[in-house]
């Protein structure tokens, strides 16, 4: 159980949550840390290292650069459309398949051992299957981001499912609640904080099963471009994309955060912070 | 007699749902061609061919050398700056917000920049399991010293108890168990980053192996790495949850 996220996610704060929280006192610190680590990076490289190699100023002055660039915002489209479809399909599948699991101890006995299986495998090790499969394609790419990103979604509910306080259940029972209805209006609802632990991992693994199928396969994209740009010596531009990539790391965190606390009051996941 | 009964009531339906699992890899490698798919008594044969021409142990020695090297590098470094930031709260307030960023960053994408400025040998792949394996480390460890009641401490000040016996009574054992987390998700990362690194630097061990075999087109070849290294995921997997189960007792 402790290797779905809720061990590490929903329980204890996420770092998100806890970057959030307003401290006044913590913003000098942060600043001057902040300030100590790019002047760091940026005087190692001058002193040490060819020019092409990425440093801050040259980085912050490839930005305005590359996000005009047609190339780059083709790419960045391409790696987003990618993730938002393999998430959307993963999503929907991973539910489903987390639900019967969670409410069926059959399913369950008969295909935990796999989830389990496939979840613990590195998941880029089905590259070059998957790459012999689908060709040197987009389908691959999908198929990669699918298989990296459902099996963290499908353990997740499967354990919402399985958490769901009794009580509802037999009230739903008691009101002659059929079972579908069941399933989707108390079962889906109550599992809610543990999906949405669940995408935040998966959303994770998805982003880097995205670039890594564009490295390993040569599509275009944001993955892509990194290895292209810092193959022909741009690192600076290459820099930015990786930028975009953390951002949208950060994002999805703040976002999965943002929406617990929005929609999910009740489950006060920042209990625990001091 | 009970005891049997019982054994067999809760590993039954594992093996029952494994052998099930065999029988419908067997038929659907048997139905389909040979090249899109290899059925399991295919694989096994193709997986002892490996094994008998000693190409799979040396390979597997490779890429084990990798794993460990990083990984113990990451875990004496991630661990002491761990608990330094844990312990000089005005370092760890600073700092967070950074191991935070590079916590969620794909690593990966780090892989080109490493290609270009390190080019290929050992030195670079160990590099890319640190990174993948180091950030786990450090952020459950400070997440563990969060867990550290400030009464704790003070008592231990009060007592007039010195730096050195802080640390070893009261702030080791307290963030032993974060820490444990953060080996058990280091693990899971750092066989992703072996074989990434395998796979996008100087190409070696199990990478070069399922690599060479996919460009070959050997199927079979493919799917009997696959099989291997998801056992070996597995059993990591295992392997860090009994760690840190093991630690957990400590917890409240």
């Amino acid at each position: 159980m402790a290797e779905t996220a809720i061990g590490s996610g929903i329980v204890s704060s996420t770092p998100a949550a806890r970057m959030a929280t307003p401290h006044s006192g913590n913003f000098l610190p942060r600043f001057v840390a902040g300030l100590a680590i790019l002047t760091a990076w940026e005087l190692v490289v001058r002193a040490a290292a060819p020019g092409y190699v990425a440093k801050p100023t040259t980085v912050v002055l490839a930005i305005p650069r590359v996000i005009t660039d047609p190339a780059f915002l083709q790419a960045f489209g391409s790696t987003l459309m990618a993730v938002a479809e393999g998430l959307a399909i993963t999503l929907v599948t991973g539910t489903i398949i987390g639900l019967a699991m969670g409410r069926s101890d059959t399913v369950d006995r008969v295909i935990r051992v796999y989830i389990n299986g496939f979840n613990a495998m590195p998941m880029i090790i089905v590259l070059p299957l998957f790459s012999l499969w689908f060709g040197y394609s987009s389908g691959a790419r999908i198929a990669t981001i699918i298989f990296a990103a459902i099996f963290a979604i499908t353990m997740n509910v499967a354990d919402g499912a399985r958490s769901v306080p009794r009580e509802y259940l037999e009230v739903a029972r008691s009101f002659r609640s059929r079972r579908l209805r069941t399933l989707t209006e108390i079962v889906l609802p109550a599992s809610m904080p543990y999906l949405l632990a669940g995408f935040r991992l998966a959303a994770g693994r998805a982003l880097i099963g995205a670039v890594v199928a564009e490295f390993f396969l040569s599509i275009g994209g944001l993955g892509y471009y990194i290895l292209y740009n810092s193959r022909s010596y741009h690192h600076n531009e290459a820099f930015v994309g990786v930028l975009l990539l953390a951002a949208f790391g950060v994002g999805f965190e703040l976002l999965v955060n943002w929406s617990t606390r929005r929609f999910m009051p009740w489950y006060r996941r920042d209990e625990k912070i001091s | 007699m009970t005891d049997v009964n019982q054994a067999i009531r809760r590993y039954a339906p594992f093996w029952v749902s494994i052998l099930a699992g065999i029988a419908l890899w067997e038929i659907a490698g048997r139905s389909t061609s040979k090249a899109f798919m290899v059925p399991f008594s295919g694989t096994l044969v193709r997986l002892w061919q490996l094994v008998s021409r000693g190409e799979f142990l040396t390979q597997l020695y490779d890429s084990a050398q990798l794993f460990l090297t990083g990984f113990l590098l990451a875990l004496f470094i991630g661990a002491p700056l761990g608990l330094l930031l844990a312990r000089v709260r005005i370092l760890r307030i600073g700092i967070e917000p950074y191991l935070m960023i590079l916590y969620a960053t794909p690593m990966v994408a780090l892989i080109p920049f490493i290609l270009s400025m390190m080019g290929f040998g050992f030195a670079p792949k160990v590099l890319v399991v640190f990174l993948f394996t180091v950030f786990p480390i450090v952020y459950n460890t400070v997440e563990g010293a969060r867990s550290i009641k400030p009464e704790l401490i003070e008592v231990a000040k009060s007592y007039r108890s010195t730096e050195w016996s802080l640390w070893r009574e009261v702030m080791v054992p307290y963030t032993l168990p974060y820490m444990m987390t953060g080996v058990r998700q280091a693990i899971g990362r750092a066989l992703v980053g072996m074989i990434a690194a395998e796979f996008f630097l100087s190409s070696t061990g199990l990478g070069q192996l399922i690599m060479g075999a996919s460009q070959d087109f050997d199927t079979a070849g493919v799917f009997a790495c696959i099989l291997v290294i998801g056992l070996i995921g597995v059993g990591l997997t295992r392997l860090g949850l009994n760690i840190e189960r093991h630690f957990a007792r400590w917890r409240q």
